[in-house]
This record gives structure tokens, sequence and C-alpha cells, in this order.
């Protein structure tokens, strides 16, 4: 049936099968390579981990208790409690023998009765020697801070929670004493949420230092950013 | 049958035309292997369409919804309850969390602005976090809203701005924080370039989406000169515990996989009254949020008295989003100095 002088005389089918043979296999790998999806996308993102609850967390800072209370080893004393047996001697500036364990830097304003009230400890003392309540003390900061007194009774210096139309429910304006120690006044450090989880623009060898063999697309900008700086000022 | 008649008309076929019937048997196997590859190589090029969901395939319903401003108040509360019911089957949600699904319309006499401290903003991201969860936009692929640009001091060039910043404390002394986000701007780029009137400019200020209306195309978010839009590639993936249940057709309803969304200064929140989520949660009350026609409030107070400034001012768009400094600039900027005890000054 193969024609006379044909190659493939040595095999017991023709031509046109083996075509079709091969055909059907390449047909088949594909689809095979198809149905295991060996070209599946993997993305060089890494998967996203649970943000922690305190990124989302809307509490201050601090939540003072406002009230001329003192906590020790659990129990909680009014300030007269022992203010009233010792009297407070008139003088500033002397070594403490008791609250030992406040540590004051509030800049020049290094003096105990600055703020405290020289007779009734359960007060603070406003610049004509009259008592601020324990829980008015953006009465006491104002004395110094003006200008921050004045944005915060206009709502633009320190939180807002709440609602912005008080027709709609209370307006909730935070007090001094929740974002400031008034010993340590700088608002405290903190960590950082976490970060954008995303391809990063930018100079790519700081964070792909592990795939430097890799080529990365998004190598488009190589001027060095600020924390390139910080790092080579850190390194020297 | 009908294989086996064609295979001596087939030029592939080695044998001459009106052969004996046995290479015709052997054409009819040969096209028939060929079959059976060709159709399994065609269903396995087909199979992407196994992870297809049937939920995400449009309801009738959904299919001839109108255009948000065209519908009726009934067809609105049609596809307020069609949504509710495509949450809870997406998120397969017990019986027992309720899915509140609303249309807070603009109020009267309201243009909402904000303003942002940048004096006093220290970069911890919490904005970020709480906006997402408030938002429900997907956790992977991640969609953020706010993208806080670490800055050169002295600069507001973006360029050299990092925004994966991470050290183990902020603020860092050597640097400013300048988050950015949907400006909601008075003359919205975006909205001129939607070739469907899938955004458009709500009375109160803000710009929203029709998500069922957008078809994709990105045009918004290459007009943007925020990169305050975002689209979603992937089928947005939220952990069902952290859904956002309180939610709205303009704002926070889950999204579907190839629209465009954005900030909508949380409108189901605050077209009730309340604070937007980044504006409660950040701990140094650097944002601030109001009303700018009500004179009294705390964004007209800020425009009349602080030095305000307007990110990329010059390409004109008329942001409602402002930057304000404090006098002294920020305390972060320079630490307190410290007087020790006994210390001489």
């Amino acid at each position: 049936m193969d024609k006379p002088g044909h190659r493939l005389t040595l095999l017991p089918v023709d031509r046109g099968t083996v075509r079709a043979v091969i055909v059907s296999l390449v047909l088949f790998a594909l689809a095979g390579m198809l149905w295991a999806d060996l070209w599946r996308f993997t993305s060089p993102v890494e998967p996203r981990t649970r943000v922690p609850a305190w990124a989302t967390d809307i509490a201050t800072v601090r939540q003072p208790s406002l009230r001329p209370e003192i906590e020790i080893v659990g129990f909680t004393y009014r300030c007269s409690t022992c203010h009233r047996l010792f009297p407070p001697r008139p003088t500033t500036g002397r070594t403490l023998t008791q609250h030992r364990d406040i540590v004051l830097k509030h800049g020049i304003n290094d003096r105990c009765l600055n703020c405290h009230h020289p007779e009734n400890r359960e007060a603070f003392v406003d610049d004509k020697g009259s008592e601020i309540s324990y829980d008015q003390p953006q009465l006491l900061c104002a004395k110094c801070h003006g200008p921050v007194y004045r944005d915060w009774t206009h709502g633009v210096h320190g939180r807002t929670n709440g609602y912005w139309d008080a027709a709609f429910g209370p307006v909730e304006r935070k007090l001094c004493t929740a974002c400031h120690d008034p010993h340590v006044p700088p608002f405290p450090p903190m960590r950082p949420a976490p970060g954008p989880n995303t391809l990063r623009m930018g100079d790519q060898r700081r964070f792909h230092a592990r795939h430097e063999e890799q080529e990365n697309p998004l190598l488009i900008y190589q001027r060095p950013t600020s924390r390139d700086e910080l790092d080579e000022k850190e390194h020297e | 049958m009908s294989a086996a008649d064609n295979t001596p008309n087939n030029p592939t076929h080695g044998a001459p035309a009106g052969a004996a019937p046995e290479p015709s048997r052997r054409g009819f196997l040969r096209m028939g292997v060929n079959a059976v590859a060709g159709a399994a190589a065609l269903a396995a090029a087909l199979s992407p369409l196994r992870d297809l969901d049937p939920d995400d395939a449009p309801s009738l319903e959904e299919f001839f919804q109108k255009h948000y401003k065209e519908m009726s108040a009934e067809e609105k509360q049609a596809a307020l309850a069609r949504i509710a019911e495509q949450v809870r089957r997406r998120f397969k949600l017990p019986a027992d969390r309720a899915v509140n699904v609303q249309d807070p319309p603009p109020m009267d006499g309201v243009e909402f602005v904000y303003a942002l401290n940048v004096s006093r903003c220290i970069g911890c991201r919490k904005c970020v976090h709480a906006c997402a969860k408030e938002n429900n936009t997907s956790r992977s692929p991640e969609i953020q809203y706010i993208r806080v640009l670490q800055m050169q001091k002295g600069s507001i060039d973006v360029e050299t701005s990092e925004h994966h910043y991470d050290p183990i404390k902020i603020p860092d002394h050597q640097a400013y924080y300048l988050p950015v986000q949907c400006h909601q701007c008075a003359k919205p780029p975006c909205v001129k370039v939607c070739p469907t009137e899938a955004t458009w400019q709500e009375p109160d200020g803000i710009t929203v989406i029709d998500y069922d209306w957008c078809i994709g195309c990105r045009y918004c978010e290459a007009a943007c000169p925020y990169w305050a839009r975002r689209f979603n590639f992937g089928k947005p993936q939220i952990p069902a515990d952290e859904l956002n249940l309180d939610m709205a057709y303009l704002s926070n309803r889950p999204r579907s996989k190839g629209v465009m969304e954005k900030c909508t200064f949380c409108l189901h929140r605050t077209r009730r009254g309340r604070m937007p989520a980044c504006v409660e949660v950040c701990p140094t009350g650097s944002r601030k949020f109001g009303n700018v026609l009500d004179p009294d409030s705390e964004v007209a107070y800020i425009l009349r008295h602080k030095r305000v400034f307007v990110f990329k001012e010059e390409v004109g768009t008329l942001p409602r989003f402002f930057y304000y400094f404090d006098e002294r600039g920020s305390r972060y900027h320079e630490p307190i100095e410290v007087f020790e005890p006994g210390e001489s000054t």
C-alpha cells in the first residue's frame, strides 16, 4: 500500500497514521498541561496576614482617671488621705521623699507646685493661686500653652470622636491628658501599623536583596530616598 | 460514517483516492483519535471556567438594573434588598448577623471638607487599617484608600517619598508624613473621563461610584492626580468576621472583581452625622472633618485661621482636602529638651 521507496516502509503503518498519532499526542500533552495548570500565575506579593487589633482601636493612647487619686499596690487612695495628715511645706524644689516613681520631664516646668495646688493636693493651681478641678486639665495646661488651648477650644488641636454634627449625637472632645502625660508631655512614639503589601515602586534593591538575581520589572526609579540616607547614616 | 467516507479524499492521507475499505477504517480511527484529543485540549483550555462561581454571574434583575440616578424609590429598595441577600450568600453569614444596606441621601446645606494637620501626623498608619475595615476593601489582593507618604523634610516632592517605611518606632524625626487619599475635588478629573457616567459628584461634595455601572476601564484611575482610585484586579477577599455590615449603596457595600472604588468620606457614617473612620482612629487628632458651610465647624476655623496648603494645587482640581500646619511646626521635629535635676544650664 505504501509507495515504493518510501522511508516508512519499516513501520507497519502509513505516514498519515504517524502524523495523526503525533498530532493527537501533542494535543493530549497540551490538554494535560492546561489541566495541570502549569502556567498558574503566582503573585510576587506575599499574602496578607491579619492586621493586629490595636491598629484599628479607636481608644486614646491614655485613659486618665481625672480624679485626685493614686494607686499603690492595687489600692486606690485619694490624695487627701495622706496630704491631710502631712500638711505640705510651702517650699518648692526640695528632694522628693514620696512619689519618687513619677518622672517629671516637662521642659523648664520642673516644679511640682507649678501645677499642683500648694495647700489642696486634690486640685491644680491657676495663675492667681485659685483651685482648678482635677477633671478640667485643659484649664491648667492653658496657663502656658495658649495657642494650643485656643486651637483646642475650636476643636483644631486634639481628638474629636463620635459625631461631627451635634444634632445627631455627642461630639466627643478629648482632653489634653487623653494624649499627653502631664509629667512627660510629648506624644509617645509608637509602632507603625503594617505597611502596604503591594509591589514596591522605587528602588527595589533594598527590599529584594535576597532575589538579586531576578530582574524586577518595577525597577524604574533609582534615586535614593530619605530612608536610604538614614540607613547610611546609621551605618556610619 | 461521514468521516470514513471523507478520509479517502483527505489530501493529508497517504493512500490514493478510491482505495480499499481497510485504509478507510484506519482513517476513521485516526480521525476519531484526533477528535478525542482535540476535544480534550478544548476542555482543558476551558478549564479556568471551573473557578467561576455561579454567584458571580449577574442575576436577571441585576443585569437590567438601571443607573443609580435613574432608579425610582421602589427600584432602589429592591436593589438594596438584592445586595443584602447577595452579601449574605457570598460571605455565608449566619442568620443572626443582620446585613444593613442603606442609601443615605446627601444632607441639605452640607458640604464636607477634610483637613489634615501635617505638623501632628506621626505616620502610624492606623487610619489606613481603620479605613479598610470600615469600607470592606479587599484584604487580598490588598486595596487601601489611604497612602501615608513619608516625606523628606523641607520637600513636597512625592518622587522622593516612601510609603513602605517600617521602623521600630514612629515618628522619624528626619521626616514628615503626608497621608494621601481621595481629595473629593470640586472639579474632579475622574468624573470627566468616565465613559459610562458611573461616577459623579454628589451635592455634598463626595464623588461616588455606582459599582453596578462601572465597566472597569480604569480611565479615572489614570486621570486622578492623587492616586486615589483603586481597581479590583481580583475578587475582593474579606474575612467574613471582619465584614462591616453597616453598608451603603454608594460606599462600602462589597465590590466585585473588575470595578473601581475610592474613598467616599465614609458617607454611610458622615451622612448620618458620624465622623469618618480615619478621623475617629487617628491617635494624634491630626485629622479634622466637618461641614465647611457651617461657620462654627472645625474645618471652617482651620480654613480661616490656619496655614493651609493644597496638595498639587497646580493641577487645578480644587480639592476639598486640605493640609495645614501649627504655628511652631511639628513638635516631634524638635524633641523637647529635658532639664535634668542638678544640671547647670
